[in-house]
């Protein structure tokens, strides 16, 4: 009886499962061949620098053993920098290097490294250690992404970032994610990082949730992480409602930081994104998501089409918290009404 | 999208139904039995024919056999008999056995056995209808006494069947004088079925002498005259002194016409006993009996009609799906993670050779200590190729320990691990440590958990014996499966762990 009626009550406020994002949105709106474009961040940096949109400056990319001799070269001009897989998944295989230590490198953690080990970090990646489906992959090195002071107070090491999940080119809604001592400085939730759900009309924090529990509070720094306002929201929705055309994949995950000197920077796209997005706003996925496949199908039959700016002023109208519900009702009415 | 669900709908239908009809159609017409230990009755008829043999004569028994096209199908038939020779032929429409010898002596013995079974009867082959017949002639006053009988059985009757019936009771009613006069002296049965014989020879109305034995467990059964006549269209039974119509479904012929049942040349006091006795079998080894004597060809083209170490192949095989499709329901209905998609099946496969309890203790013995073997690998920083080559030759290293060590303990169980797929261990390890290290040992714990529970479950219905037998014997029933997996696919709904994972959500505020 327990299952039965928390089923109920999961349908009726609109919250998505994996089977239901799997089969209706993922399957759907996203065409495999479309894949490589998120799942290769050296890809998708590609393609958004062509697109003009901001990500973090690429440094150099290693492609063979043999070429790990060159790293020397590529980071020569740099005293910080990112090591990543093109192909890794859930943050994996990351190496932030901070500083560097009398010839020795230093990462953010504050563990001094030496080029070796740097060299065999390096090799790992390429013989497939971290890429999904232990294929070769290649490492990608990269502008390190300096968070803005904003952070400091709700956030533990790392860099928070923020992900957007964009439906047909509409974003539909939004979490801040705040790592903490238990996620290592990661900012992914299995991890243990923090969602925090973000207002989408004005960028102002949410709750959060922090290992599928409801927080309000950052459990290292114990300040509240509601009621922030993230500065230059409309930046963030611009950049991720780009990202549709970018790689034309019709339901993706953003993943966008805000960095202190360049602002927002989108970092990588997901295919398949996560669904504890839901838990951080307290509002389901796919109420909004009927939404947007209503607005698409009324948009359809006069046979237009939405530019990014009009989409992006849709999502804000219509998604910010906390009327999920109301939103449906409305939408609702007015079908039934036209 | 809406044409997309209605396409599949459609083909869900038209799997599920085919692949019932199939199965429905192997159960009900061709009559393979459901599950493996169904029992039919089967007959053996023993008919024992003793004599004594007289000196200095050839021998010559001849007995009449009953015929092998009726209702029945026949297993085995045998013909014992020592020092003679045995030769089957064919006498108006009817089967008979010929044995002789050059010489005897004293009580001789012979025996006929025919085993039959109702089950997979090829369809009935009718005898041929006789040809017409010329009224028997006779003299004076019998002639008389005849045309006085037949005259008010026509008037009392419709058409061949009630004339038959009408004659029956007359000739049975022994105050009627005529009747007494056509019986003579003696009033057997067989006196009886003489005279209606010429009754309805005078009415040109066909008659047929059947003996008949009854499908009983009875010691020494006579065999039972009946009489059949053809109306043109099938055969209509009767019994000559009670009248009933239609011979019970237990009965079968043994032979027909006037003649008595056996023969004997060079030989005296000849007597033949019937004995009867009923037994079970297994219906499957029944099916396979009947095959082999080419009379039914139903399993030709199904699994068992492949060479026996191809089906012991095609068990296992055939069960597979079923196993996937536990993993399917524990992953997307229910919510469990697994290594890999179908590492589990492949696992519960494994138990196959070790059984459950062992197979799950060697599984989590090995990949502990593949995994700490692992661990210690890692520090050495080495390739993935290279490091995955030194766990699998560890792992094989660990597997003939085992074997070696149970051995001199005597414990023979652990040796058919030497089968336990050992690239199936060296990736879970692989992969677990993997897990541990992104997500942490309590995920990768939950995620071997889940495993080893996916695979026991998956072991456990792929091994319940009827289950793999049906499977087995209805492959069809795989085509309904497909369908299921069909409508997963499109499955929508929450996942049983889901409800736990978003119950925050369900709070208000």
């Amino acid at each position: 009886m327990f299952f039965w009626k928390t089923w109920k009550t999961l349908k009726a406020n609109g919250v998505m499962g994996i089977n239901r994002r799997n089969a209706d949105y993922v399957l759907k709106y996203n065409q495999r061949h479309l894949y490589p474009v998120v799942d290769d961040k050296i890809l998708t940096k590609e393609r958004a620098i062509a697109a003009g949109i901001h990500v973090p400056e690429m440094y150099g990319v290693i492609e063979t053993e043999k070429d790990i001799d060159r790293f020397e070269k590529i980071v020569a001009p740099y005293r910080d920098f990112v090591i990543k897989p093109a192909q890794g998944a859930g943050g994996d295989g990351i190496m932030v290097i901070g500083d560097r230590f009398e010839g020795r490198y230093k990462t953010v953690g504050g563990k001094i490294v030496t080029e070796e080990e740097i060299g065999h970090h390096i090799s790992s990646i390429l013989s497939g250690l971290y890429s999904l489906g232990g294929h070769r992959d290649r490492v990608l090195i990269e502008y390190r992404v300096k968070p803005d002071p904003i952070f400091k107070s709700i956030s533990y090491e790392g860099v928070p970032d923020i992900r957007i999940i964009v439906l047909m080119g509409y974003p539909v809604m939004a979490m801040l994610r705040l790592p903490t001592r238990q996620s290592g400085g990661k900012a992914n939730l299995h991890q243990g990082a923090i969602g925090v759900g973000v207002d989408l009309t004005t960028g102002i924090t949410l709750k959060g949730t922090w290992l599928n529990n409801k927080i309000s509070k950052h459990p290292d720094t114990t300040n509240a992480v509601d009621g922030v306002q993230l500065p230059d929201w409309d930046g963030f929705m611009r950049l991720a409602t780009s990202c549709f055309e970018l790689s034309g994949l019709g339901y993706i995950g953003v993943d966008l930081v805000l960095d202190q000197d360049q602002g927002p920077l989108i970092l990588e796209l997901n295919a398949r994104p996560g669904l504890n997005i839901q838990i951080a706003n307290d509002a389901g996925l796919t109420h909004r998501c009927h939404a947007v496949e209503r607005r698409i199908a009324e948009l359809a039959k006069d046979g237009k089409v939405e530019s990014a700016e009009e989409r992006m002023a849709f999502s804000q109208k219509h998604f910010g918290s906390p009327i999920p519900a109301a939103t449906e009702e409305l939408e609702t009415n007015e079908q039934a009404s036209s | 999208m809406h044409s997309i669900n209605l396409h599949l709908k459609i083909l869900i239908a038209i799997l599920v139904s085919l692949g019932l009809l199939i199965t429905g159609y192997q159960i009900y017409f061709l009559e393979i039995p459901v599950t493996e230990d169904e029992t039919d009755d089967i007959w053996s008829l023993d008919a024992r024919l003793e004599f004594q043999a007289v000196q200095g004569v050839p021998v010559k028994a001849q007995m009449f056999i009953p015929p092998l096209n009726q209702d029945y199908t026949s297993l085995n038939e045998s013909f014992i008999s020592n020092n003679y020779g045995v030769s089957i032929g064919q006498v108006d429409g009817n089967r008979r056995v010929t044995w002789s010898a050059r010489r005897a002596n004293g009580p001789q013995t012979l025996y006929y056995r025919l085993v039959l079974t109702k089950r997979y009867s090829p369809d009935e082959v009718e005898a041929p209808p006789p040809a017409p017949r010329v009224p028997i002639v006779l003299e004076g006053p019998e002639q008389v006494a005849a045309d006085a009988l037949v005259d008010p059985i026509r008037q009392h009757s419709a058409d061949i069947e009630t004339f038959i019936a009408e004659a029956i009771r007359r000739v049975n009613d022994t105050t009627d004088d005529n009747v007494r006069l056509l019986m003579g002296s003696g009033d057997t049965v067989l006196d009886k079925a003489r005279v209606i014989d010429i009754l309805l020879s005078n009415a040109r109305i066909p008659l047929e002498l059947v003996r008949t034995i009854r499908l009983e467990s009875t010691p020494n059964q006579e065999p039972e005259l009946w009489l059949r006549s053809h109306n043109g269209d099938r055969w209509l039974y009767f019994h000559p002194e009670t009248g009933q119509q239609g011979i019970p479904d237990n009965r079968m012929v043994w032979w027909t016409g006037q003649a008595p049942m056996f023969n004997l040349e060079g030989g005296r006091q000849g007597r033949v006993s019937v004995t009867i006795t009923n037994s079970e079998m297994n219906a499957l080894r029944l099916a396979q009996m009947s095959s082999d004597n080419g009379t039914s060809a139903l399993l030709e083209y199904s699994l068992y009609g492949l060479p026996l170490h191809a089906q012991q192949v095609y068990r296992v095989m055939i069960m597979i799906p079923v196993g996937v499709l536990v993993i399917l329901i524990l992953r997307n209905l229910i919510g469990i993670q697994t290594l890999g998609t179908f590492t589990p099946v492949l696992i519960s496969l494994a138990f196959r050779e070790t059984q459950v309890g062992w197979g799950i203790a060697l599984f989590t013995l090995i990949t502990a200590l593949g995994l700490s073997l692992r661990s210690y690998l890692e520090h050495l920083k080495l390739q993935m190729l290279p490091r995955l080559s030194i766990v699998l030759t560890f792992v094989v290293l660990v597997i003939a320990g085992i074997s070696l060590f149970s051995h001199k303990l005597g414990i023979e169980r652990a040796l058919s691990v030497s089968l336990f797929p050992m690239v199936i261990l060296t990736m879970t390890i692989e992969r677990l440590s993997i897990n541990w290290e992104e997500r942490g040992g309590g995920h990768s714990f939950k995620v071997a958990l889940g495993t080893i529970i996916a695979a026991t479950l998956a072991h456990l219905l792929m091994t319940v014996p009827p289950l793999a037998y049906f499977v087995f014997t209805f492959p069809a029933i795989l085509l309904v499966l497909v369908g299921f997996m069909l409508a997963m696919g499109r499955y929508r709904g929450y996942r049983l762990t889901e409800l736990m994972r978003f119950k925050a959500l369900t709070k208000q505020g």
